[in-house]
């Protein structure tokens, strides 16, 4: 059956190149296809030049022939990584003793799968607090605090929080960590304090159910989770705050 | 004592090295147009040859390595990046920097080619990105991106003709394709 021009056209357009008989011939019967596929791959050989002289990184084979990690994440070239970059300037500038900062614009691969076993770890636990239980000692929460290296400053702001558990946190195995939960005004709030390696900058949580952020503090991080437009700000700025790690 | 472990890692290393080889330019390149971005664009492409490395055992056919990358960097990119990207294109000139030699006209072209390219919705985008830079057949292409092959055919299709409506604007042959000459097929 001989091919109409529309699914010639349709063809001609989904692969210039392609060899099969039945194509070539409908290609031959009129000057007008003939024209169309020599446009086309006319097309396709600028295609071509384009997409394959995207440049590439000069030592890139040898990084992963040797399965290395990026030594440092390159800033992008975003209008976020210029902003960011200033803010962070700024905050040192001023002197401010914790790095509770912005030092690039975007998460690394590593630091969004420590955002996955973050999350991973707030659904596997949350089970254990969602009833109503009773509030923990300032005893009882600095303890917890302690042990995984840290130490919070007692402040009367902070104890007026409904702190309702407080636990030694696995998420990342041979590291310390605390994990303190409080009542929030949507409910259960996470404060988990790991002390692990710094992510490269601090970012929001992404989920369905919870909101939530990751923050650079100090040799460790912060992550606080609520659940969906609970404010987190307030319990960010006590905590950043009032915490310090005591190496 | 058997050598035997010490033999596998040399054996393992030599054919993930010489996967490296044949194959890092264009799953470097597929990664660039992907994501916009070449930092990005590099911290896939690790990814994607860390996640290679352990499991290359999985990798039964060699003639089949190219297509296997490909689908772990796709997997790897909607896992770490595409929600996260911020609503902006990114994409940098470097390409076109490096063509200082050609003719001021061809520069502009490539310069209008590379924005249209960027710019093409990643439906379209992404199985002309898999036909050019990978050379993949439609049905190969199909697979990689897990839908059946005339959806394939008619994305292909659409994206060249959005291309050369820019490109071929006084073409008189192919003008009158439209995108409703043919509904996508369903999944």
């Amino acid at each position: 059956m001989k091919m109409d021009d529309l699914e010639f056209r349709k063809r001609a357009l989904a692969n210039p190149h392609d060899t099969d008989e039945e194509f070539i011939a409908a290609t031959s019967s009129s000057t007008a296809r003939q024209q169309l596929v020599q446009e086309l791959r006319m097309l396709d050989s600028r295609l071509s030049e384009v997409l394959l002289s995207a440049p590439i990184p000069t030592d890139l084979v040898e990084r992963l022939k040797s399965r290395q990690p990026r030594a440092a994440a390159p800033k992008t070239r975003t209008m976020f990584s210029r902003y960011y970059a200033l803010a962070a300037s700024l905050v040192v500038a001023v002197g401010v003793t914790l790095s509770v900062g912005l030092q690039s614009a975007r998460p690394s691969a590593a630091d969004l799968q420590f955002h996955d076993d973050v999350l991973s770890h707030v659904y596997r636990e949350a089970p254990r607090y969602s009833s109503n239980l009773a509030d923990l000692s300032w005893q009882q929460i600095s303890q917890v605090i302690t042990e995984a290296g840290g130490h919070l400053r007692e402040d009367e702001r902070i104890k007026t929080l409904h702190i309702k558990f407080a636990n030694d946190c696995n998420i990342v195995p041979a590291t310390r960590g605390a994990h303190i939960v409080l009542e929030g005004t949507k409910g259960s709030v996470s404060v988990i304090i790991i002390n692990n390696s710094p992510v490269t900058t601090k970012f929001d949580v992404t989920d369905p159910r919870f909101t939530g952020k990751i923050i650079p503090l100090g040799v460790g991080n912060l992550i606080i989770i609520g659940e969906k437009e609970e404010p987190l700000e307030s319990y960010e700025a006590l905590i950043t705050d009032a915490f310090e790690w005591v190496i | 004592m058997s050598d035997t472990p010490v033999l596998d890692d040399r054996l393992k290393q030599e054919r993930y090295e010489a996967l490296v080889d044949a194959l890092y330019q264009d799953v470097y390149r597929y990664a660039y147009w992907l994501c916009k971005n070449s930092a990005l664009a590099e911290d896939l492409v690790q990814e994607t040859f860390l996640r290679a490395w352990r499991s290359l055992d999985s990798l039964q056919n060699d003639k089949a390595a190219k297509a296997w990358l490909f689908t772990i960097l796709r997997r790897e990119n909607a896992r770490l990046y595409e929600r996260y990207r911020p609503d902006i294109v990114d994409i940098e000139d470097q390409s076109i920097a490096d063509s200082d030699e050609n003719e001021p006209d061809q520069r502009l072209d490539r310069r209008l080619l590379h924005e249209a390219i960027a710019t093409l919705d990643k439906e379209y985008r992404e199985p002309l990105l898999l036909q050019v830079i990978g050379g993949f057949s439609g049905k190969e292409i199909a697979e990689i991106l897990d839908l059946n092959n005339n959806t394939v055919m008619t994305r292909l299709f659409r994206a060249r003709g959005k291309l050369k409506h820019i490109f071929v604007p006084d073409s008189k042959s192919g003008d009158d394709i439209s995108e409703g000459d043919m509904a996508e097929d369903q999944d």
